[in-house]
């Protein structure tokens, strides 16, 4: 009896461990095997219906560590291929490649210009659909070019120009606020959502063919240099036209999505003369349709520091900062109204408002559904600001002021 | 070694085989049965006022030669007597002397058999036979080389006291017993081994440990029949329910004040003759990773220890696999900057990530045991050679990856912060099995590898008290000192799995907590 349950117990023991190999490392893919791609660029191709996809790819070999011995390549390849789908070009790039593009960690998306003028609603499924491709990627449309071109240059101080993109726009959307990382899920969710959508665009100066080379980089001012340059405005999936400047940054404002930014402004006689560091900005809107038309009530209440003033203005008295509060909300008021005006203009709902009216009023939003769009340009907008200076710097009074 | 089994219980049950009456016989006898061997000394004695012979027996290294002579001097010292008259004359009158005057000290005894007479012969004694009897007077004059006490050399500690047990059964028990001055601190002796006849203890404190664990244990004991006991690992191998179990289910310590702490617990120890190795039981898993410096320290240090044994636990287990598991399964888990960094630093090893890590594991082991069993002074060079020249030469040759030898040497270091050397010893086995399902199920077989692992520690038993308590079964009370070490003010209760129900731990007793039912 024993003996039978001994060996009843050894044969499924057996039998189990025999299972184990079977699953034959289903999913098991070396490092070695797999080319990881930093950055994808979507195109139009030129004459046909299809995709131009771009495919920025590390170069292991040449990304810097100790070991190994370096091979002098440029630390990313690109590979392009066109086909009617995304998911096709993707595969047929194994024609070129030699290893298998592995999309888990692929830090940027591209859009050209040319595609987003055309419609990007289409291009996102892939993102949703597939396992590897991740939804958090950055996204960017570039500006007077295409993407791949964007996607070939090489950039100083970082290795990877996927990364050194995304770590660009992040840092200019904290410190300067005109532009906004936007991923690939807010994407959709703006294509789904019933207002517009907003991205940021991304510019190439100099050069293209250079900016390829390594030896653009062997020098200390790079001719061919990638920048962050104004909003991609778009309407039904289509790019309108780009925002730039201060109505770019009052879109952010709007948006509630300003994090820090630097505003000049007047003191007294001199324009623009006191820097005022924006440390923290609140934004709240209300909509309301008043007499059939909306109404767009936007509070913004902001803190700052000063930072620095070209005007010998005396900062330990409280009227002079009661005076430069006035004239950072004028300044804030400036700007939201103009990212309002330009809006309006291209009949675009890019702050979400839609989004909003129908959130909190349903039933008004359904009287109004049909025409937001020419409701919207028609609408007011009343914008109050509320700005306080918390801090002077290390300083108070400026060297400026001649002692009496 | 391998220990044989006697195949019939029965041998030891035979009849007493008695002495022979005459000496001649007698010395014959012991000469012929232990195949005259030299260092049974033979001293015969020509008494002055009387015919009749008397002889003394002991074994050379096991005696003490002046315990000899003064017993010797001492049972036969009835010719001083101050008459001068011959008072004795035949043997059995010596005998009576004998018995009445030298067995007064208390460690005499009489001896009538052979079995009794060897085994006396063995624990040190010397044994005086007198012709024309079958009895013989014997006395422990039991001396000889022992190792002296030193400090522990695998259980080391900063805090606490610097010595250990040594080889001699006796001395091991009294080094516990000078720290618990209790007559409750129970010692019970027998012997094992049917050739080696081999001394074994058992010590608990009777009224705090529970009477079934010590029926049990001492049932066990007996049970086994064994040819020979050289090392308490003998008996821990045969008392464990589980042979096939990776974990060790029986704690064994080198240090008194383990002893000490474990038998106030009311666990019971198990002392074996000629190892300083002495086994405790029940044990759980948590005793493995408690040091006894952790109630020598302040509770949040050593509560923060016993936290970075487990964590080094879980590396030691799990680190080779889930370098494996994330680098050939889940690349998209890895933060890309690092993934990259990894990336390049595998451009060119020939290998797969399973091959690359077995080989360093496996070089590892090579060093590791290689340095163990070295004479000292090689056993340094051995590690530096493997670690230094060897680890760096595969790298920079190109073999394996400068994040492998990270990831295996952080491997081997933390096994090496489990204080107890057995357990560590089964994490390193284990470890091997779950990289091999890593390789080929990533962290879905990480995660059925430790299932598995879980439910089999759960379901051992050491001396019938769960293994894995107090997590499985949960007992609240006692998990104040297994994964943290409350402050010693909370603890007022011992482990009530081990202990007696009603037993407070410290000194005043005021805090007891009958209703709670740990």
């Amino acid at each position: 009896m024993m003996i039978a349950i001994t060996r009843w117990m050894l044969n499924v023991l057996v039998s189990l461990s025999l299972v184990l190999p079977l699953s034959g490392c289903w999913n098991s893919r070396e490092l070695n095997d797999l080319s990881i791609v930093s950055g994808i660029g979507i195109d139009k191709a030129d004459d046909k219906d299809e995709y131009r996809v771009t495919f920025q790819v590390v170069n292991p070999t040449s990304t810097a560590t100790s070991t190994g011995a370096s091979t002098g390549q440029p630390p990313i390849t690109i590979y392009t291929s066109t086909d009617r789908t995304i998911f096709g070009a993707l595969r047929k790039t194994s024609r070129k490649s030699s290893r298998q593009l592995f999309f888990a960690h692929t830090q940027l998306v591209v859009i050209g210009e040319a595609l987003a003028r055309s419609g990007i609603n289409d291009i996102f499924d892939i993102f949703e659909r597939s396992h590897e491709l991740r939804l958090n990627s950055a996204i960017l449309v570039s500006r007077n070019s295409n993407a791949a071109s964007i996607l070939k240059v090489l950039i100083p101080v970082e290795s990877l120009p996927a990364i050194g993109l995304v770590k660009k726009s992040r840092n200019t959307s904290r410190l300067w606020g005109e532009n906004r990382e936007v991923n690939i899920f807010e994407t959709i969710k703006g294509i789904t959502g019933e207002s517009e959508l907003v991205l940021s665009g991304i510019q190439l100066t100099g050069d293209p063919e250079e900016g390829k080379k390594k030896t653009n980089l062997e020098q200390t001012e790079v001719k061919t240099l990638t920048m962050m340059k104004g909003l991609a405005v778009f309407k039904d999936g289509k790019l309108v036209d780009w925002m730039e400047g201060p109505a770019a940054r009052g879109t952010q404002w709007v948006l509630n999505q300003l994090k820090t930014t630097t505003i000049n402004i007047d003191s007294g006689e001199q324009k623009e003369s006191v820097a005022v560091d924006v440390t923290f900005s609140k934004t709240k809107v209300a909509i309301e349709l008043r007499q059939g038309l909306p109404v767009f009530h936007i509070r913004i209440s902001e803190e700052g520091s000063l930072s620095e003033t070209k005007a010998p203005v005396d900062f330990s008295k409280r009227d002079v900062i009661l005076d430069l509060e006035k004239e950072m909300a004028k300044e804030t008021q400036e700007e939201v109204k103009q990212a309002i005006q330009t809006a309006q203009r291209f009949g675009s709902d890019i702050f979400g408002f839609a989004d909003q009216l129908k959130r909190t009023k349903p039933n008004v939003w359904k009287g109004v559904e049909n025409d937001w769009d020419t409701l919207f340009a028609k609408g007011q907008a009343d914008i109050q600001v509320e700005a306080y200076i918390r801090s002077t710097g290390m300083r108070i009074k400026s060297y400026l002021i001649k002692p009496e | 070694m391998p220990v044989y089994r006697m195949p019939d219980p029965d041998q030891q049950k035979k009849e007493k085989e008695p002495l022979h009456s005459s000496l001649a016989d007698n010395l014959r006898d012991i000469r012929k049965r232990t195949g005259n061997s030299n260092d049974f000394v033979i001293r015969k004695f020509a008494l002055l006022h009387s015919p009749i012979q008397v002889a003394a027996v002991y074994v050379a290294g096991l005696t003490e030669k002046d315990s000899v002579n003064d017993f010797v001097t001492h049972a036969l010292s009835f010719e001083a007597k101050e008459s001068g008259k011959l008072e004795v004359t035949t043997s059995l009158e010596i005998f009576d002397y004998m018995k009445e005057v030298a067995l007064s000290t208390g460690e005499e005894s009489v001896i009538s058999d052979w079995d009794k007479l060897f085994e006396m012969l063995f624990s040190g004694g010397t044994v005086i036979l007198i012709d024309g009897l079958k009895e013989a007077v014997s006395s422990n004059t039991s001396g000889g080389e022992v190792r002296s006490v030193t400090e522990p050399s695998t259980q080391v500690a900063i805090r606490g006291s610097k010595e250990s047990f040594t080889e001699s059964i006796g001395t091991n028990i009294s080094l516990v017993r000078r720290k618990i001055k209790n007559p409750n601190l129970w010692v019970e002796s027998m012997k094992l081994g049917t050739v080696t006849q081999t001394d074994v203890s058992i010590m608990y404190i009777n009224g705090i440990a529970k009477e079934e664990h010590v029926e049990n244990l001492k049932k066990k004991l007996k049970a086994m029949h064994l040819d020979s006991i050289l090392e308490s690992g003998y008996i821990e191998q045969l008392m464990e329910d589980n042979t096939y179990s990776p974990f060790p289910t029986v704690y064994n310590t080198e240090r008194p004040d383990s002893v000490a702490g474990n038998v106030l617990e009311g666990r019971i120890a198990i002392f074996v003759d000629g190892t300083p190795f002495v086994l405790i039981v029940p044990t759980t898993f948590f005793m493995f990773f408690h040091a006894v410096e952790d109630y020598y320290q302040r509770f949040d240090i050593s509560s923060w220890i016993r936290l970075l044994r487990l964590m080094c636990l879980m590396i030691s287990l799990f680190g080779p696999a889930l370098f494996i598991a994330a680098l050939n399964f889940h690349q998209e888990m890895i933060p890309t900057p690092l993934l990259i960094n990894l990336a390049s630093q595998r451009e060119g090893v020939p290998f797969p990530v399973f091959v690359e890590v077995l080989l360093l594991e496996i070089t590892f082991e090579i060093i590791r045991e290689a340095g163990i069993r070295m004479p000292s002074p090689i056993g340094q060079t051995v590690s530096i050679i493997g670690g230094l020249v060897l680890g760096q030469a595969a790298v920079q040759a190109g073999i394996v990856s400068p994040a492998m030898v990270i990831v295996v040497s952080l491997t081997g270091i933390s096994s090496f912060a489990t204080p107890a050397f057995n357990m560590a010893l089964s994490i390193r086995i284990l470890r091997f099995g779950i990289m091999f399902i890593a390789a080929f199920m990533g962290l879905y077989g990480i995660c059925i590898a430790s299932f598995i692992l879980v439910s089999h520690m759960c379901s051992l038993r050491s001396l019938g008290v769960p293994f894995m308590s107090p997590l499985a079964p949960f007992i609240l009370q006692s998990l104040k000192d297994s994964i943290l070490r409350a402050p010693l003010k909370f603890m007022k209760q011992r482990p009530g799995l081990v202990s007696q129900k009603n037993v407070a731990l410290n000194a005043k007793g005021g805090n007891r907590d009958d209703d709670s039912d740990n």
